[in-house]
């Protein structure tokens, strides 16, 4: 029979059977903490990235308080202070808030329906900053010393807790993540030790007939790597898949004003491009940790067992 | 090729298996290696087959002493050494070809370069229309050719068989001694090891006799 004839033999089967590996079992499990990673990671970037907004955004605006003192006459003493703001250095606009809205800042603390017409409350100047750096605080504090009942808030305490806040969830985060690493870590080796003791034939076939160490290490890598790859798939997919849902439901959650609140307190829930890049980074470094971790296993096995 | 000089074996702090063993094989001879259960054979064929190191004495192969050698020098040695098991140890979600051409797959070879070589031995050895089957439905004497063919297929300097024709009927255990005979005069040097006397007396080699642990020619 010429070559040309002759049937042709199917694809050299794998040394190492599929379903001898704890397959389909891994591959959960991978699937499980790479979604976990990649949610923890989503986490993280959320939070860093609504404290950094936060941050910002309260930075670049400062308020002057001034308080109703005996014979001082708020309406010059608000004119004066905007006057002095607007001087200053790196100070974009300010602006004296009306009566009303100064009423209507009470009102979450006081109540609907209060008369405070004949209350004296203080009143607000709110000056923004074209430019957090350059701008000139301390000469605002200072000339504002000039006004009785004026202090000047640049809100720096608010926002170094908030800074704190984030920082420590971060860090949770981050630990959060170390520890799945970890579990997962075990979870291969266990997986790996389970599958070598299964396949303790083949391994010593592969002894008798003259296979290096590397090679059955290479043969068993293999197919963890492909367990590890579709896991990491399933389940950053999982994870990307997570939050646009959540993107969608918090978006969608409540009136337009107070969702924009929401948004406004706690960030839009969207991980961004940069997110996504970072869960679809978890997929091949869980992949590649699949490998080498069993990679490594296996050779332990092996030195042990020659 | 082979030379054992006051070799003695024990299993941890056990006593000794094998005791003061002295010999030597020449290339391209046959011998077999025989003694009751328990006398050491399987012992011995592992000394041989590199899975032991000797507690005492000295075991020279291919002209280096095998204690001196690492575990890679010690693998590649290996591959100069076919063996062939009484329970055939073939894989069984492999096909007898790709059982076959296993050590020439752990040789890093593409089945394009061995592909002809794995079809004639097995013809030869009388497996060609079983090439595709599974091990799990070949009779006993084509497992046991088959993991011959497997043995030798990398051609080995050293084809060792521990108790080869042990699960087979008289008739198909003398054609199996006939193909080893066959082998040997292609050059490879065959140690056998088997109990069964009448399979002995068919064949006019030299034996190994193995008795508590100690050896005698005949």
């Amino acid at each position: 029979m010429t070559d040309a004839l002759r049937p042709t033999r199917p694809r050299t089967a794998p040394i190492v059977p599929e379903r001898s590996v704890a397959g389909r079992t891994l591959l959960l499990l991978i699937a499980i903490m790479t979604f976990l990673s990649a949610l923890t990671l989503g986490g993280v970037v959320l939070v860093q990235k609504s404290a950094i907004a936060w941050s910002a955004d309260v930075g670049r605006e400062v308020t002057i308080q001034i308080k109703p003192v005996a014979g001082e006459v708020m309406e010059s003493n608000l004119r004066l202070a905007v006057s002095l703001a607007e001087a200053t250095p790196g100070v974009a606009s300010a602006r004296a808030l009306s009566l009303e809205e100064s009423q209507n800042l009470l009102k979450p603390w006081l109540g609907e329906g209060l008369d405070l017409s004949t209350l004296e409350i203080p009143r607000m100047v709110a000056v923004q900053l074209s430019d957090p750096q350059d701008a000139d605080i301390g000469k605002l504090a200072n000339d504002l010393k000039s006004i009785k009942g004026a202090s000047l808030d640049t809100h720096a305490a608010w926002r170094q807790q908030l800074n704190t806040m984030a920082g420590a969830i971060v860090v949770s985060g981050l630990l959060v993540l170390a520890l799945i690493v970890v579990a997962t870590v075990l979870a291969i080796i266990f997986a790996t030790r389970g599958t070598m003791a299964t396949n303790r034939e083949i391994v010593d076939v592969l002894h008798f007939i003259g296979a290096s160490n590397s090679f059955i290490a290479g043969e068993f890598q293999g197919r963890f790597l492909l367990i590890g790859f579709r896991g990491g798939i399933i389940g950053g997919l999982g994870a990307v898949l997570f939050f646009l849902i959540i993107a969608l439901v918090a978006g969608n959650a409540g009136p337009t004003d107070v969702s924009a609140q929401f948004g406004l307190l706690f960030g839009r829930f969207a991980i961004g491009y940069d997110g996504v890049a970072g869960i679809a980074a978890v997929i091949p470094v869980i992949a590649a940790m699949t490998a080498i971790t069993s990679r490594f296993t296996v050779r332990r096995f092996l030195s042990q067992i020659s | 090729m082979i030379e054992f000089s006051s070799v003695g074996l024990r299993y941890g702090q056990g006593p000794e298996i094998l005791k003061d063993l002295s010999f030597r094989i020449d290339p391209g001879t046959f011998h077999f290696l025989t003694g009751p259960s328990g006398s050491g054979k399987t012992s011995l064929l592992k000394l041989l087959l590199l899975s032991l190191k000797p507690t005492r004495g000295t075991v020279t192969m291919f002209g280096e002493d095998v204690r001196e050698l690492d575990q890679d020098r010690l693998l590649l040695m290996r591959r100069h050494i076919g063996i062939v098991f009484q329970e055939f140890r073939l894989l069984d979600h492999l096909t007898t070809f790709e059982n076959v051409a296993l050590p020439l797959r752990v040789l890093g070879q593409p089945e394009v370069q061995y592909r002809s070589n794995v079809e004639e031995l097995l013809e030869w050895v009388g497996l060609g229309e079983r090439m595709d089957a599974l091990p799990p439905l070949l009779s006993g004497g084509e497992k046991q050719r088959a993991a011959i063919a497997r043995a030798v297929i990398a051609r080995p300097d050293i084809l060792l068989a521990d108790e080869p024709t042990g699960n087979l009927d008289p008739d198909l255990s003398k054609r199996l001694v006939t193909l080893f005979a066959e082998l040997n005069r292609t050059g490879t040097t065959i140690i056998l090891a088997t109990h069964e006397l009448t399979l002995l007396d068919s064949f006019d080699f030299p034996r190994m006799v193995l008795e508590d642990g100690e050896l005698a020619f005949s």
